[in-house]
């Protein structure tokens, strides 16, 4: 799928189907046992209520003619016992629905969130980040009482809906039939009325998921938006994609609430024909008396049918989410462990790169038939024109996309065919971008080794010169910043990043442009710690600055889908080439 | 209740349509008691019959045939009528919601740079959607039932008073009862859904962390750490959204049993009633089936006042971001300008205090004449961005004046002001949209040659290579792209502005030497006079600048030109050492 953007509605890929319900069943099953429980409360509670009704009509038949003063008032308390009873199942029935409810969207949350990372970053980076936020807090949420109460409901209400038929079958086949004859406009109404209302409510949540990336991305860039003075631009934007969104919304109310308008009138042309025909054509063969009781019948019988198209109208809605969640659930993982994958054993640090060919697309290889090897310890310059393809052999060490052709060894271990966890924990990427968590200082370097001692953070602190500044803060380490990192500036950033990465203490160290924002003097510094940093290790980097190429073993140029040029400074530059024409430009430059 | 005046005032526009459609709920009701009428008269004309002079029962067989059409257009009426209410009160809802969302993305756009230091990203989007859709769910819902109980109570209870007077007393005597466990009730969920809301806003946050840190994430092979951390989130809102939820079923067995006991008291107290002659079967057998309709609202109460505690917890959320004012705005005097700045800038003796008492900036003096070149160097966390964030206002000085063009910023129009400014920010933040649409953010009617013409003058010709060049999309914040990539794009969304004073903030730290120099071309031969602040950490991108910074602590320790400088001690000479340094070295042993 090309990459999405917040006013485009995400296509469904895939069309309505039982397997949606199957699966949402999946997560009920789990809670099986609390839903017969519930089940088989609310059934009792029902037939517990039906016995007040007799024992009002037998006071008032007998008891109250009779003048029986102690026998109405035992009757009465036999009545608030079945009152009791009743309340007391049903209370039992709700308090489990409503744990069964939050647990069901629990469950759904941890299973979407859980897959989302497996993800490669790929998927990040093709849709704004508001539409994946949106599926795992509000369509989940939304799920709640429909995959509990709704479900326990429906339930009844068929049997229901079973137990007035057979009550009516018994009493008037005849009668039942004219009561029956509703059903077909019904479902009749309901196929006129489905396809509508599902593309209805899956159009809501396409709105609602456009809005929210359009406001999530205008919240973070609200920056950019003020220096450009585009507010009332974006507020148009903004307007058009709320105005859309209540749109629809009003649609699915419009076409949603047909459905109970019309089974409330399909109930009474029902009863309507009851009196008609009964009293007008059958009269001699069933009584005024069984054609009274029949639409006593015929309104219980539709009352359940009415709860359920309610219900049903939830269902849609809920289905209409519930899709989102499961094609984000189903989105596949490019980059696993193979079935039989192994642990990396501790490596030392060697790494071959066997005949690799590779494209982000399939179609354009972005290197071809790429072959070197770079020994424990050594450190790597990867050199050459932005968009060559520096970053892409970095990220291919780290298993970040599959290999088109050709193999990746670290220690003679083809990375295909290990963990995961395994090959990543044993390397130290620092990247472009450096994020920072909300949290203390201290735990967003120690999101690099998570059992490490504050001791051993200060100390990386030391070695990447960001104890000064941290230390100066007025809480020290335990200085409070936020997502945007904003109490820090880019520098101060890139060297909590660099603290981060140190303390992971990998066999692979890959620095991706990782103190292009550090000034000048600090990185003189850091270049101390860094030359300790990078012994035993071996290392990639992709910088500018001439100082810290010119540090390393060995510089690859990177142009032409491979590496074109590779050697020492010295010899690279004695062989007047690309590498020598870019460091002479930066030197005419000074 | 100041939030349901705040809610009045926002309904504006759509106040009649759902003042009608709550009358309308009058209507509806009413006819709701039409249908129960004309069956009754069904059967006593039709089924039953009705006694004649000698009395014998009559069957009415030609009235069967009007009522049974009544009876079908009363039902028909009645549904067209709730259809119209649900209708008026959805969309009156989704008007205040819609009004409201507007104002407060507006609100919220105009924020000082405090907001969204101080606001959490995950938690505004809780806000606008999650308490958002408890406002909608208030107004289409919650106020249609109440006032739907309300009728029903009322009209019950006038029906029972016209009956008898003391019978209907002592059924109200459990009111007082079911009133005192509600509100207790009321009281107690308030906080608990307070609580479960900020859980919910913490997820939030968490997971959009989690999505906005992904690369980090898998850099550092910590997804099991992340799910642990997010199943944690996940788990605490859970329960206490449960908690929240559960405490009703706490009270539901006493309000309930309350309200049904409404029957036993009827069965009793009118039984003994009819015993002692004071009612007649007929009504005993009327009030019997009213019971349960006295008691329906009473039961309903309590599950209303749970979704308005909801209602007022997220409320009171979204009224503290309406009411949000950032302390950067335009002065009621401000100074209007729609022709060019000239683009003068003057710092005099100018400070910044951070509101946790950090002092970025000590007093800061300096002028920048128009089409001059200021350079401006320093450690990491010398204040360079601080100092100029002060020119586009995006902070004000704490000390001293910041003057463009003569005038202090303060008193500019600001949006006047920030038309003039083009600034590349360090962190580069690009939107989800294409290439061109980014470059053309400052103004969307840019025509794509000017679009071309500045991607070219940043040295952003490789957007040309991309299969659909400048229509290709970006990923939100510029994902996909390199960090130099990233960085040209945003140089060429400042220049396409032209404005007359250019402030890039380390903008070409991570392009290589060679577009760094084209791009130092084109910086000397704009087409439009500007005046520029460079921040840089290379010797090469500041040394042709008039005038050179050095910032340190948030003081200026050294100003002059290239030369003025080498010639001194400091800063900026070991800089220059340092890196010509290996530069010469290199170059010695390359010839």
């Amino acid at each position: 799928m090309a990459r999405n953007k917040f006013d485009q509605d995400e296509t469904l890929e895939t069309p309505f189907s039982f397997s949606h319900l199957k699966r949402a069943g999946k997560y009920i099953k789990r809670h099986a046992r609390r839903m017969i429980t519930a089940l088989t409360l609310s059934a009792l509670a029902a037939i517990t209520a039906l016995l007040g009704p007799k024992i009002i009509q037998y006071a008032l038949d007998n008891t109250i003619p009779a003048k029986n003063v102690p026998q109405l008032i035992l009757l009465s308390a036999v009545l608030l016992v079945t009152i009791i009873i009743s309340v007391a199942f049903t209370t039992i029935r709700s308090r489990l629905m409503t744990r069964v409810g939050q647990d069901v969207v629990y469950d759904i949350r941890k299973d979407l969130f859980d897959h989302l990372q497996d993800l490669s970053f790929e998927y990040y980076d093709d849709r704004p980040h508001g539409k994946i936020l949106t599926r795992i807090v509000h369509y989940v949420n939304n799920l709640s009482d429909t995959l509990s109460n709704g479900i326990i409901n429906f339930v009844l209400e068929i049997f229901n809906i079973l137990f007035i038929s057979i009550f009516m079958l018994a009493t008037s086949p005849k009668l039942s039939l004219l009561v029956f004859a509703g059903v077909p406009v019904f479902l009749l109404v309901v196929i006129l009325i489905k396809p509508a209302q599902r593309r209805s409510w899956q159009q809501v949540s396409n709105k609602s998921s456009n809005m929210n990336a359009y406001l999530h991305e205008s919240l973070d860039g609200a920056k950019i938006t003020q220096l450009f003075v585009r507010e009332e631009e974006n507020k148009g934007i903004f307007g058009r994609l709320n105005k859309n969104y209540r749109d629809t919304w009003m649609k699915a109310q419009y076409i949603g609430n047909l459905l109970w308008v019309s089974v409330d009138n399909i109930s009474v042309w029902v009863t309507a024909a009851l009196y008609l025909i009964g009293v007008l054509v059958l009269q001699p063969s069933v009584s005024f008396g069984l054609i009274f009781a029949m639409t006593t019948y015929a309104t219980r019988f539709w009352q359940p049918i009415l709860n359920i198209a309610n219900l049903y109208n939830n269902f849609v809605n809920s289905i209409a989410y519930l899709e989102r969640i499961f094609e984000t659930m189903d989105e596949p993982v490019t980059v696993s462990d193979a079935p039989d994958a192994k642990e990396l054993p501790p490596i030392t640090g060697q790494v071959t790169f066997d005949h690799v060919t590779f494209s982000y697309d399939g179609s354009k290889n972005i290197l071809e038939d790429l072959s070197f090897t770079v020994n424990p310890g050594e450190s790597i310059a990867l050199v050459g024109p932005t968009g060559a393809g520096k970053t892409t052999v970095v990220n291919l060490i780290s298993r970040f996309y599959n290999l088109n052709g050709g193999a990746v060894r670290l220690d003679g271990h083809d990375i295909s065919k290990v963990t995961l966890h395994s090959l990543r924990s044993q390397m130290g990427i620092m990247l472009q971008d450096s994020v920072i968590f909300s949290g203390t200082i201290l735990d967003n370097i120690k999101y690099g080794r998570l059992d490490a001692t504050d001791e051993e953070v200060r100390r990386a602190c030391e070695t990447v010169c960001a104890n000064e500044f941290i230390e100066q803060m007025e809480r020290g380490y335990y200085t409070e910043v936020n997502e945007r990192g904003s109490r820090l500036s880019q520098g101060q950033k890139q060297l909590v990043a660099f603290a981060r990465t140190l303390l992971a203490d990998p066999k692979i160290l890959i620095l991706d442009e990782a103190t292009s924002s550090i000034d000048a003097k600090t990185e003189r510094q850091l270049q101390k710690g860094l030359n300790e940093l990078l012994k035993g290790r071996t290392s990639f980097i992709i910088a500018h600055r001439l100082s810290t190429i010119k540090n390393c073993d060995r510089i690859m140029y990177v142009s032409n889908k491979g590496i074109t040029e590779c050697g020492t400074h010295d010899e690279l530059m004695a062989k007047h080439g690309d590498y020598y024409h870019l460091y002479t430009a930066q030197l005419q430059d000074l | 209740m100041f939030q349901l005046r705040w809610i009045w005032k926002n309904l504006k526009g759509y106040r009649f349509s759902y003042i009608f459609g709550l009358c309308l709920v009058l209507v509806g009701s009413g006819l709701t008691l039409v249908n129960p009428m004309i069956t009754q008269r069904i059967v006593d004309q039709v089924i039953t019959g009705v006694p004649d002079a000698s009395g014998h029962l009559v069957r009415h067989l030609d009235q069967l045939v009007p009522l049974v059409i009544a009876l079908i257009l009363a039902t028909l009426t009645r549904t067209a009528v709730f259809y119209t209410v649900i209708m008026l009160c959805e969309r009156a809802s989704q008007g205040v919601v819609r009004t409201l969302r507007d104002y407060l993305y507006q609100n919220m756009q105009q924020q000082d740079m405090d907001f969204y230091d101080k606001n959490r990203t995950g938690d505004l989007m809780n806000r606008l959607t999650g308490d958002m859709d408890m406002i909608r769910h208030t107004l289409a819902w919650i106020v249609r039932v109440i006032l739907e109980n309300v009728v029903l109570f009322v009209g019950t209870i006038v029906y029972f008073l016209t009956v008898d007077v003391v019978f209907t007393l002592v059924l109200l005597a459990i009111t007082p009862f079911i009133y005192v466990v509600t509100t207790r009730f009321s009281k107690r969920v308030g906080p608990l859904h307070r609580d479960s809301r900020e859980k919910l806003s913490d997820l939030n946050t968490g997971a959009q962390e989690n999505i906005a840190g992904n690369r980090v994430v898998r850099a550092f092979a910590r997804e099991d750490f992340e799910r642990e951390k997010f199943d944690e989130k996940n788990r605490n809102y859970r329960d206490a959204s449960m908690k929240a939820n559960l405490l009703w079923f706490h009270y539901y067995p006493v309000i309930e049993s309350l309200a049904q006991s409404l029957t036993v008291v009827t069965l009793l107290v009118g039984g003994l009633f009819m015993i002692y002659g004071r009612l007649t079967a007929g009504e005993l057998l009327a009030f019997s089936s009213l019971a349960g309709t006295l008691a329906n609202p009473m039961r309903m109460m309590g599950m209303l006042l749970n979704d308005l505690q909801r209602f007022f917890a997220s409320s009171a959320k979204i009224i503290e971001l309406y009411y949000a004012r950032p302390t950067i705005v335009n002065r009621y005097d401000c100074v209007e300008k729609k022709e060019r700045f000239s683009g003068r800038v003057e710092f005099k003796d100018v400070s910044l205090k951070f509101r946790n008492g950090a002092e970025v900036l000590k007093h800061i003096s300096f002028t920048a004449e128009p089409g001059q070149t200021i350079a401006i160097m320093g450690n990491t966390g010398s204040g360079k961005t601080s100092l100029v964030n002060l020119i586009a206002r995006l902070y004000d000085a704490t000390g001293g004046e910041v003057d463009v063009d003569g005038l202090n910023v303060k008193l500019w129009d600001k949006s006047d002001l920030r038309k003039n400014i083009g600034m590349a920010t360090q962190d580069v933040f690009l939107f989800s949209d294409t290439v061109d649409g980014n470059i053309a953010y400052g103004d969307s009617d840019m025509s794509e040659e000017d679009v071309k013409y500045y991607a070219h003058l940043a040295a952003a010709d490789f957007i040309d290579k991309m299969e659909q060049g400048y229509d290709t999309l970006i990923g939100e914040r510029g994902v996909g792209l390199s960090g130099g990539q990233k960085q040209r794009i945003a140089l060429a969304r400042a220049l396409a502005i032209k404005p007359a004073i250019l402030i890039l903030d380390d903008t070409t730290s991570a392009v290589d030497m060679e577009t760094e120099k084209f791009i130092q071309k084109s910086l000397r031969e704009l087409s439009f006079p500007c005046t520029k602040f460079i921040i840089a950490q290379r010797i090469s991108t500041t040394k042709s600048a008039d005038k050179i910074l050095i910032l340190k602590d948030g003081e200026i320790v050294q100003c002059g030109t290239h030369d003025e400088l080498l010639s001194q001690e400091g800063f900026y000479r070991e800089i220059y050492e340092l890196q010509s340094d290996g530069a010469s070295a290199a170059q010695g042993k390359g010839e």
